[in-house]
């Protein structure tokens, strides 16, 4: 039943919309043929629309980029430290989880974080995600991830929900700490977008999210306060060495 | 939607503006706002050629919107989405509603959506036995407070943190305090609950991907995040103005609406949802459906003036430049849409009669059109549709039954025109009317301006200019036009002189 009345519906609509596309034909003629199109952009096919926008004062040098990606992030109130061990990456985290005074810690299953975890000194409860219903989520301090990409531009971190499974406990938890290698960050939003979006037809994981920064509400006479729904602090460690081999010796990225 | 409150624009006008408190709020809050605004689009080099950019997607999109309509459905099924279509508003409520009793939901988490308030969602779930619950912390508040949003993007700007206080101390029973961090923390304990428990998301749609099949929504809190991973069931509300052809198209898209709506350079979080999960044991809901639903949007495709409407990102940055909003609010428009692009949408979407008033709602200062991040021309629209309302188009057709502007009302405006007209297009004609207006404005005229008239004087005006002063004040006619004064100049230097 449900299916039949969505079904007309679905006809309805498109015809309604032809119907009335068609309708405007003649103005549009009498606009698109006026010489002072002012601010009116002429009709195009997708192919003819000028390129994306892109911020001339992003390089491609990684270490521009990873500067630029992390004075983007302490603008949003976010931390960003640059490390260039792993080991070294440990301590901070390390002193993060004392500073939070965290018991449990809920941290996700991405292949960077096993080495580095294996470094961190520390007493707290480190519940692996495989382990971590969401309701254990609500009681962890602090939740550990990494990111696939990160945007030098807006300061922004790209979560894929393929790659990684890291949707809720990059969420849930009060605090976020996000560990990304330097060669992940890219310079432009649009770079981003085509690296998720990837050359084959599945490559697109089902739930993409974009972090840039702490949870944040001005709903209150405009007035900002973080950690409305999401995490109030967000703490990410970029590592710039090629100890994970994540580089193949032409510089290449090997996965994605 | 018939959400047009009983009384007259003007009358709900006049009392907003005798509302002190809300105006000094209101033109707080939007100062902050702007200077944001301004600040983050003045460090960005490329802004005019954004809109430029996004203008076009748009107008691309529209002109062939059937076609990414159903490329956008094919997509976001073949990932395993359920889409249904929706003609109007108790189409789209009927299907929700259906959807939540299906699975027997009865605590249902809601983000912030304008097309939710436009269908009237949460009385129809209600009405069904599912009780929705507001999690952005502005429309929480008006929840609460059993409102309607008075903005955009900051649905209770209207309120201060003092009427906040006062709300959660009543309505939660905690003890009262107006910091706003404790404020925050209060709701968000509150709502964590909620999520937790609850059996059924329904959010709206920021933009629908064709290509791909994804709907991205964007926000600062991160209670969309939350709603539409957590419940087992995520309901996404879209209107079909919101397909954009192309993954891409986002980046320009991001980067217009973050400084627009919200004076940032990048919301916080975008999520980006294609479809439903791959397996059974990834994170995130079980079911996702995508409700399309026009209520009126197709008909704007008719005209290229109106299809510009269609264009809306509904950012709100319009109305923080809006003269009018900035002195009435919300409220008094008596629509779900306020401000410049709720007084070109509302008439479109219910029909003009009922909305008469609203494309006169503005001063045509041409403010809106400037910050608009897809350059939709609002004065035009409103143009456009003042016309369709003078000139009586089908739409218009019949007296509104709030009297709001009655035919008779008309023909006094076309009466009083067609005199104007006979005056001004006659020299004696029009020097006889100027030398009887100054004979009889003579009571009239106090401190040189013709003013709104004390109890002895009133009789004396007519009931034109009585409307006329009782919000502005009318020049005089000068005791001498200039053409007598050239007259007498000339008289006087006679003989020999040459006039310049």
């Amino acid at each position: 039943m449900s299916t039949q009345s969505s079904g007309e519906a679905r006809r309805a609509i498109l015809a309604s919309i032809r119907r009335n596309l068609k309708a405007s034909q003649p103005h549009d003629a009498r606009r698109d043929g006026n010489a002072f199109q002012l601010s009116r952009a002429t009709p195009q096919g997708l192919q003819s629309l000028p390129s994306g926008s892109t911020d001339p004062g992003v390089t491609t040098d990684s270490a521009s980029r990873v500067a630029e990606f992390r004075r983007r992030l302490e603008s949003v109130g976010a931390s960003c430290s640059v490390f260039q061990h792993e080991h070294e990456a440990a301590s901070e985290l390390e002193r993060l989880i004392q500073e939070a005074g965290a018991r449990r810690i809920a941290v996700s299953d991405a292949p960077l974080l096993k080495t580095i975890i294996s470094h961190v000194n520390t007493g707290t409860k480190l519940l692996s995600e495989e382990a971590v219903l969401a309701g254990e989520l609500f009681e962890c301090e602090i939740g550990i991830t990494s990111a696939q990409w990160g945007i030098a531009e807006t300061g922004t971190l790209v979560l894929e929900s393929e790659r990684e499974r890291h949707r809720l406990t990059s969420l849930i938890p009060p605090v976020h700490i996000a560990v990304i290698a330097a060669q992940r960050i890219v310079g432009t939003m649009s770079e981003a977008l085509a690296r998720v979006r990837g050359q084959g037809r599945d490559d697109l994981s089902r739930a993409v999210t974009f972090i840039t920064g702490p949870s944040r509400t001005a709903d209150i006479e405009l007035t900002l306060a973080l950690g409305m729904h999401g995490p109030r602090a967000l703490h990410v460690l970029v590592i710039s060495d090629d100890s994970n081999n994540m580089l193949s010796s032409a510089g290449e990225i090997k996965e994605w | 939607m018939n959400r047009l409150q009983s009384e007259p624009f003007h009358t709900r006008a006049r009392a907003a503006l005798g509302n002190e408190q809300q105006r000094g709020a209101l033109r707080k809050a939007i100062a902050s706002i702007k200077e944001r605004q301004l600040k983050v689009v003045a460090r960005m080099d490329d802004w005019e050629q954004l809109r430029e950019r996004a203008r076009s997607i748009k107008d691309e999109t529209l002109r062939r919107l059937d076609y990414y309509l159903e490329e956008f459905a094919t997509k976001a099924e073949r990932a395993g989405a359920k889409i249904h279509w929706a003609r109007d508003a108790i189409e789209a409520c009927s299907i929700i509603c259906r959807i939540a009793q299906e699975r027997d939901a009865r605590s249902v988490v809601k983000s912030k959506s304008m097309a939710s308030e436009e269908i009237k969602l949460n009385a129809a779930l209600t009405a069904a036995g599912v009780e929705p619950v507001e999690t952005d912390l502005g429309e929480w508040i008006i929840q609460l407070a059993g409102e309607t949003p008075s903005h955009i993007s900051v649905p209770a700007i209207h309120k201060t943190k003092a009427q906040v206080a006062d709300l959660f101390a009543a309505k939660l029973g905690i003890e009262r305090t107006d910091d706003i961090a404790a404020l925050t923390n209060t709701a968000r304990n509150t709502l964590r609950r909620r999520f937790a428990a609850a059996d059924l998301g329904i959010s709206g749609v920021n933009f629908g991907i064709a290509e791909t099949g994804t709907i991205l929504i964007l926000e600062n809190e991160g209670n969309i995040r939350l709603t539409t991973s957590l419940p087992k069931t995520h309901i996404a509300l879209m209107g079909i103005e919101k397909v954009i052809p192309q993954l891409d198209d986002l980046d320009v898209m991001l980067k217009l609406i973050a400084p627009s709506g919200a004076g940032q350079r990048m919301t916080t979080y975008q999520s980006l949802i294609t479809g439903t999960k791959k397996r059974r044991c990834d994170e995130g809901p079980e079911e996702v459906h995508i409700v399309l639903f026009d209520n009126g949007r197709t008909q704007m495709l008719a005209h290229p003036v109106t299809r510009q409407t269609l264009a809306c990102l509904r950012c709100g940055a319009c109305l923080n430049v809006c003269p009018v909003y900035q002195q009435i609010g919300g409220h008094a428009y008596g629509s779900v849409y306020p401000g410049p692009i709720g007084a070109v949408i509302t008439p479109q979407l219910i029909g003009l009669s009922k909305a008469s008033h609203l494309p006169f709602a503005s001063s045509l200062c041409g403010a809106c059109a400037e910050v608009c991040p897809v350059k939709i021309d609002i004065p035009e629209l409103l143009l456009h549709l003042r016309a369709e309302i003078a000139e009586g188009s089908p739409n218009s057709a019949g007296a509104d039954a709030r009297g709001e502007k009655t035919p008779s009302r008309w023909g006094k405006e076309r009466l009083a025109f067609r005199l104007w007209a006979r005056v001004m297009s006659n020299r004696l004609l029009y020097e006889w009317s100027v030398r009887v207006a100054r004979a009889l404005q003579r009571k009239l005229v106090r401190d040189g301006q013709i003013r709104k008239p004390d109890r002895t004087a009133a009789g004396m005006m007519p009931p034109l200019m009585m409307a006329w002063t009782a919000q502005r004040d009318l020049r005089p006619v000068a005791r001498q036009t200039f053409r007598e004064q050239w007259r007498d100049e000339l008289k006087k230097s006679k003989g020999g002189a040459r006039h310049k």
